[in-house]
């Protein structure tokens, strides 16, 4: 039975046991990796921070947004910090336009990279 | 659940109907006017004594190098704090149109092309352009130790003269900016109806004029123009490639954006810089942050809209004349005439003759009173 559940543990997504304390977030998710993300209410042309979790942790992460419709990104490049096992904090972005925005989360692990991309719309 | 009633209240009047995401970004654009919050990285910022100076040193006509220009030479009170010039004229012809003062401290970026990212910083710019007003850091800080008045009034607000020129400069720079902090435009027809709707009057709400109501729906709506003009102030304070020619004489562009980001990063008095009063760099973090990228080449900051009747002519280098001409230029945008690696926000509106009437009557009545700014005599000495 233990032999079971032990290969149950390897076989479900990383995304069970990914955790981003707090409150509710946005869930993405590969079949590599999970990414939960939670912002502060956002409004156009101010600053804001992306407090985020990866599971697994990859070596690497970049974090990014842009307007595919308007054909650019943003302004401004968000520095990220580790703070520890899973969790991130993205700081510096700025959405400066209204409309249809996307986020991309750029994950390098094992010598690949993973772009996880999720949408949101700023009014 | 109240936006839904607000459009039924709307709707019942025989008036336009906007949907309620439109009500939405109508709500958006105030309300006016902001409170004022200080400046942190201008410690006099605020400071009635440091306002009075400014104000005293905006128009200081000994600032200039000829003793015959001050800051108000292009930036007249009666114009909206602009000159009338397509560019302006200080020493000699500048590149660009003079931007106006109004509601200046709520900008992330000053100038055309956002190489300052202070009000005070950007107070520099002109004292020391050869263009302008031609100063030195050493005669500015020369005029003030030599008039007993202005060095009484530093004094008073920032303590003893320093002995370095440059520092002296930069808080002569802090006082012209606590004073242009002040620079204000009031309510307008807008801010009227736009509260109105917020708080469902159907009777404030009929007060606006129908052209500018039509104007507003076009401006939310199928113009897409709060896009960009976005907030309270009508601007997203970024910067974007409108399809105005940037050459400003054969064989002589002007980069816009490009060329700003680079002067930030290697000015001195930007906020990552010693000058700044914020030990903590609070307000620093789009310099921080700010990249740069090839589209920026041509980009310029986007303005805001209010008092944009006083401000005549428009564009970064005055290069149309009218509001009229501007709503026509959104109105017959060529592609062609954009990056063809920058941004594909604008398209061609193809208003009729009476969309383009209404939607510069919505323009117009983002005007205020006018001449809410009275100058002091300064009959007054100061009293050490």
């Amino acid at each position: 039975m233990k032999r079971w559940l032990c290969w149950l543990a390897l076989l479900a997504p990383a995304a069970q046991a990914c955790e981003l304390p707090g409150g509710a977030a946005q869930r993405v998710e590969s079949r590599k990796h999970t990414v939960l993300y939670r912002t502060v209410p956002l409004r156009v042309g101010e600053h804001f921070t992306l407090e985020f979790a990866v599971c697994p942790a990859p070596e690497a992460v970049r974090v990014d947004a842009w307007m595919p419709v308007h054909r650019h990104g943003m302004n401004y490049k968000a520095i990220v910090t580790a703070l520890g096992g899973e969790r991130y904090r993205a700081e510096g972005l700025m959405f400066h336009m209204a409309g249809q925005w996307e986020f991309v989360f750029e994950l390098r692990a094992g010598g690949a990279t993973e772009r996880l991309a999720h949408g949101v719309r700023i009014e | 659940m109240r936006w839904i009633g607000l459009c039924i209240a709307v709707l019942a009047q025989g008036a336009l109907a906007f949907t309620d995401a439109q009500v939405r970004a109508i709500a958006s654009h105030g309300p006016w006017p902001p409170a004022f919050t200080a400046d942190p990285s201008n410690r006099v910022s605020g400071d009635a004594g440091a306002i009075e100076l400014g104000e005293r040193l905006f128009f200081e006509r000994r600032l200039s190098v000829n003793g015959e220009f001050s800051c108000s030479r292009c930036h007249q009170p009666e114009r909206n704090w602009t000159d009338g010039e397509a560019r302006a004229l200080g020493l000699s012809r500048v590149d660009r149109n003079t931007p106006s003062l109004s509601n200046v401290r709520l900008q992330r970026w000053y100038g055309w092309d956002g190489a300052n990212d202070s009000l005070w910083a950007q107070s520099i710019r002109p004292i020391l352009d050869a263009r302008e007003l031609g100063m030195g850091a050493q005669q500015v800080a020369k005029l003030v130790r030599g008039d007993t008045d202005l060095s009484c009034r530093y004094k008073k607000v920032f303590g003893a003269l320093p002995a370095e020129d440059e520092k002296l400069l930069v808080d002569i720079a802090k006082a012209l900016a606590a004073f242009q902090e002040t620079l204000a435009s009031g309510r307008t027809a807008f801010d009227e109806f736009r509260d109105a709707l917020v708080r469902t009057d159907p009777a404030g709400i009929e007060k606006y004029p129908q052209a500018a109501k039509r104007g507003l729906s076009i401006f939310v709506g199928k113009g897409s123009c709060n896009v960009c003009h976005v907030g309270p102030a009508f601007t997203n304070g970024e910067f974007h490639d409108t399809g105005i020619p940037f050459f400003i004489e054969p064989g002589r562009v002007d980069p816009g954006r490009h060329e700003g980001i680079k002067k930030l990063r290697a000015s001195r008095f930007n906020l990552l810089g010693p000058y700044s009063d914020d030990p903590k760099r609070t307000t620093a973090t789009s310099t921080r942050h700010v990249v740069l990228e090839h589209r920026n080449f041509g980009e310029f900051r986007t303005p805001s809209l209010r008092n944009l009747a006083l401000t005549a002519p428009y564009m970064h280098n005055g290069r149309l004349a009218t509001l009229r001409d501007v709503v026509n230029h959104y109105s017959t945008i060529s592609p062609d005439r954009l990056h063809s690696d920058g941004e594909a926000i604008l398209k061609a509106l193809k208003l009729s003759e009476r969309e383009t009437q209404d939607l510069v009557a919505f323009l117009e009545s983002l005007q205020d009173g006018g001449g809410s700014y009275r100058r002091k005599g300064f009959a007054e000495n100061c009293i050490p």
